[in-house]
């Protein structure tokens, strides 16, 4: 197990390295159209001595490689930079945001397992019954929505169509994080549930043909041969056996969710990292975009090294090794 | 004093969009306790689906028990109901598979489900019954039990894990152990030391054995009792050393005459079947055997033979069965002018 | 729930039957499948024949109309979908945004076969050196979340149309060599590649003429899905203003400025979200069924 672990952690590096490389590369001179020092500075005019400064500050007179080197030097150091916009650090900014978007991944993912897991399990268990039809094809559909559209629909119906309804007794809030009217808590619903929604749709899936799967190998039978209920066999037997994907699944649909959620974050106004990372680009403030999807890509890295191992620790195929004589 | 295990007239169907599966069509046995019975028959012949049947395990609505009864001491299983059965398989009745790899859940360990079966049906607490079952473990020649009993399937060889499902098996102290082809998926000496470790048991315990084989060999070894099975119906059935010395039936001899012998001359060699296993849902009409059968007469493509008995208990089911003449090696152009 | 023996004893059938016409028919029954080509077809046919109805029978797609109150005008007959903040029919945007999506959904997922499918094999079929360098460039691929990965991308090649089909396109390499890759390492094992290699057969004629079309059902399958992808990232890269540039009518620039107007003009926001999810469910529908129908026949 502990071999696993290590050989994980070794392979990481080269994709790591690899990260860099693809980011440093996009924002090289001669690759970027453009100045390097406007990169840095933006649009705006400068003198030639901030200029001077700003090039000697950051080597751009230097040969790519020890470009390359200051860069990932800077960043295991944990500087990122500096946004030129705001003159703050960019790790700055972003340990401000991410908080934010961690709590809308958090509550994102509790309605994914609660709903997606009991969706899958009912559906495999009554193959075939009105339920497991309405599964497989609303999966299918929330898995074709787009996912700003859904935001924007639940906006106007919860938003506008139920305080109509209701006259205005109840409605959701709709953009931002908190507000006068709404405890916090209440913020985060819809965007959590437009977030949730197309991952519900695969955790569902996964969840019915995982199960689907356990209930037709051999075990089952013998379970059924040594007296056990179906309530027993399915849970303990053929459940214990389907979790696995599943669990490495909302893992990496987690750590996914952490930089993936912008267009959510846009559509609800709500100050996380991917919304911070996109008005950066439309703000032209290029190391708070680079620094962001750097910070994303460890953040997802480290997720994915963890589902990799608590898959190990919960396969004990992997976790206890080989035949024994 | 009702014994241990009546089937009569057992049939099992299967209702399948391309027509009706006679899985089991018409078989009975009975069984005293201690008595060793081998179902014998290619794959198809329907002797797993017996076996299913008995447990109650065939999958509905695909599959259904059509008609029948299964009388163990009395009560007849099949009709028994859901909570009752629940109750009786792994405690009063048990099984055990082929492939004892896939037949062992992969993420608990082996001590846990070889003692599962005392936590249903003797109420033992998880402790108590994993202390149980390394004793089993033991009784079945696994050495380091107690370590064992923490290990995983897949941490087992074959024959070990195969050990540890009878083990399984017999944790509550069942009458009957039904054995579906138990030594198929192992290794031909780890075969024999199965066997040997279930007349073991056997003697131990007392429990009668359902020993369900395509395997002759197995069978010569091991059966009180053999029961051969052809295309859904039983074809022979008698004392083993009956069948095997005076077999009746033209299909009992073809398998007699395709188990490879060290002790018969190269010139009667291997004499395979000739033809393949009939199809379930279009049996062929009169004896299901008649396309392969060398000795088929016109009566053998329009009825049905009934079981004939040839004395001491062994039936046959061969229109020809009660002629004295009619044993293995009669020359068949010789049968059929006469 | 339990696995009995059966044996249904089907007379083997003579007729010589072609794995792509079993397939088919097996794709012929799944009605969702059916339904979801059909309409795809609808799609195509309208996208591509646009011209010569739309702005006949409805209106010219680009045409502003600024006189008063001809913008934001609920449905009505002459505009179906009604109109929006620039006085534009709806309605023939929307048709014509469904070219802006099939092309971008065809487009970009040829590029990342051509890329895909290339790196795959020989991933897969040379093995050693070759696969490893493959698949880490995929894991550096896949440790970034895919839109922002798509967003970073545009940044840098600038936003535009063409630049969607690209972006795109490189973004969907890694997950077609992944696939077809372990395709052939399964295919490779077989018998018949080795009845081949002991006949003395080349590397390429290996390839192509053994395992790929044994190797090449898995990835009809995902790109057909991926199709379905690529239109929604469209959409989205659109929606952020990093796609299609305006005046080009696509769903996701039409999505885009409904927003502003969600609360006075629902209609804006629910037509091209519809076209959107239609069209995506169409091909995610094909997608299930072609792989119902092409795995019975992988069994063997």
């Amino acid at each position: 197990m502990l071999k696993y672990v290590l050989r994980r952690l070794l392979q990481m590096i080269p994709v790591f390295l690899g990260v860099t490389l693809l980011l440093f590369m996009l924002r090289a001179p001669g690759i970027l159209p453009g100045d390097p020092v406007r990169m840095i500075t933006g649009e705006r005019p400068i003198s030639e001595a901030l200029r001077a400064q700003i090039v000697e500050k950051h080597g751009l007179d230097q040969p790519l490689h020890t470009q390359y080197w200051m860069y990932v030097t800077n960043l295991v150091q944990g500087d990122l930079g500096e946004s030129y916009q705001r003159g703050r650090p960019v790790v700055d900014i972003f340990a401000e945001k991410f908080p934010n978007t961690l709590r809308l991944a958090l509550a994102a993912i509790i309605i994914e397992i609660l709903i997606g897991i009991s969706a899958g399990i009912i559906s495999a268990v009554r193959q075939y019954s009105f339920w497991d039809v309405f599964v497989t094809l609303s999966t299918s559909v929330l898995v074709s929505v787009p996912v700003f559209w859904l935001g924007m629909l639940l906006q106007i119906f919860f938003g506008i169509q139920m305080k109509e309804w209701t006259n205005e007794t109840f409605f959701l809030p709709i953009s931002g994080m908190s507000s006068a009217q709404f405890p916090d808590w209440a913020h985060v619903i819809l965007p959590a549930l437009t977030l949730a929604s197309v991952s519900t749709a695969y955790v569902a899936r996964i969840m019915r043909s995982q199960m689907l799967e356990a209930l037709g190998q051999d075990y089952i039978r013998t379970a059924y041969a040594k007296g056990l209920s179906r309530r027993a066999v399915t849970f303990r037997h053929a459940l214990k056996n389907a979790m696995i994907p599943v669990v490495t699944f909302v893992g990496i649909d987690f750590g996914a969710m952490m930089g993936g959620a912008i267009l959510t974050e846009t559509v609800f106004s709500w100050p996380g990292v991917g919304r911070e990372i996109f008005l950066a680009v439309g703000q032209r403030d290029w190391p708070v975009v680079m620094g962001g999807v750097i910070i994303v890509v460890i953040i997802v890295m480290v997720i994915n090294l963890l589902v990799d191992l608590s898959y190990a620790a919960l396969n004990p195929r992997i976790r206890y090794g080989g035949e024994a004589k | 004093m009702p014994k241990l295990l009546e089937v009569r007239e057992l049939a099992t169907h299967f209702f399948t969009r391309d027509g009706i599966v006679r899985a089991v069509d018409g078989v009975s046995f009975s069984l005293d306790p201690g008595q060793t019975l081998a179902v014998v028959g290619e794959s198809g012949s329907g002797k797993s689906v017996t076996a299913l049947s008995l447990m109650r395990l065939v999958a509905e609505p695909a599959g259904r028990i059509v008609s029948g009864e299964a009388l163990y001491n009395g009560v007849d299983i099949l009709k028994m109901s859901d909570s009752q059965v629940r109750e009786f398989r792994g405690d009063r009745m048990a099984m055990i598979f082929q492939d004892p790899m896939t037949s062992l859940n992969p993420v608990y360990k082996v001590g846990r489900q070889v003692g599962e079966t005392l936590m249903i049906h003797k109420g033992m607490s998880r402790k108590d019954s994993i202390k149980r079952a390394i004793e089993l473990l033991e009784m079945v020649g696994i050495p380091n039990a107690s370590e064992r009993a923490g290990n995983y399937p897949h941490q087992f060889s074959g024959g070990m894990r195969q050990r540890a499902m009878i083990a399984m098996a017999l944790a509550c102290d069942p009458d009957i152990l039904i054995a579906d082809e138990p030594t198929t998926a192992l290794d031909v000496t780890i075969q024999a030391q199965i066997l040997e470790l279930m007349t073991e048991m056997q003697r131990r315990t007392g429990a009668a054995i359902i020993m369900i084989t395509h395997d002759l060999g197995v069978v010569a070894d091991v059966a009180d009792e053999v029961m051969v099975m052809y295309a859904g119906k039983q074809v022979e059935y008698g004392k083993s050393a009956e069948v095997f010395y005076r077999p009746k039936h033209p299909y009992t001899w073809g398998l007699l005459d395709s188990i490879p012998r060290h002790d018969v001359s190269e010139k009667d060699a291997l004499l395979p079947i000739t033809g393949h296993p009939p199809s379930l849902i279009n049996v062929p009409s009169g004896c299901a055997f008649h396309p392969r059968c060398p000795y088929a007469a016109d009566i053998c493509r329009t009825q049905v033979p009934s079981l004939i008995d040839c004395g001491n208990g062994h039936l046959a089911a061969c229109h020809f069965a009660g002629a004295r003449e009619f044993i293995r090696g009669v020359d068949p152009a010789k049968w059929k002018a006469a | 729930m339990t696995t009995a023996e059966m044996t249904t004893g089907k007379v083997a059938d003579g007729a010589g039957r072609t794995l792509w016409g079993d397939a088919w028919r097996r794709l012929r029954k799944n009605r969702l499948a059916i339904l979801g080509l059909s309409w795809i077809l609808v799609v195509v046919l309208m996208a591509v024949t646009a011209d010569l109805w739309v702005p006949h029978m409805f209106a010219d797609p680009l045409k502003i109309d600024t006189t008063p109150g001809a913008s934001l005008q609920s449905p009505s007959l002459e505009h179906p979908f009604g109109t929006d903040k620039l006085g534009r029919d709806v309605f023939s945007r929307v048709i014509y945004g469904a070219r802006v999506s099939l092309m971008v959904g065809i487009i970009a997922v040829s590029i990342s076969l051509l890329i895909g499918v290339v790196l795959g094999a020989i991933s897969g079929y040379f093995g050693g050196l070759a696969d490893t360098i493959v698949m880490r460039s995929a894991d550096v691929f896949f440790a970034f979340p895919y839109i922002l990965f798509a967003i970073a991308l545009i940044a840098v090649l600038g936003p535009s149309y063409q630049n969607v089909f690209i972006a795109i396109g490189i973004l969907g390499w890694p997950g077609i060599a992944r696939v077809f890759r372990s395709s052939i390492l399964s295919v490779k094992q077989n018998e018949y590649v080795e009845a081949a290699r002991a006949m003395g057969a080349s590397h390429v004629r290996i390839l192509f003429r053994h395992i790929m079309p044994n190797a090449i059902a898995p990835i009809i399958v995902y790109a057909t899905m991926s199709i379905g992808g690529a239109i929604i990232t469209e959409a989205a890269l659109s929606f952020l203003g990093m796609g299609v540039q305006p005046p080009t009518p696509s769903w996701g620039l039409m999505l885009s400025d409904a927003r502003a107007l969600m609360f006075s003009a629902p209609w804006l926001t629910i037509w091209p979200g519809f076209a959107i999810l239609t069209t995506v469910l169409a091909f995610v529908l094909m997608g299930d069924g072609l792989r119902d129908a092409l795995d019975v026949k992988m069994k063997d």
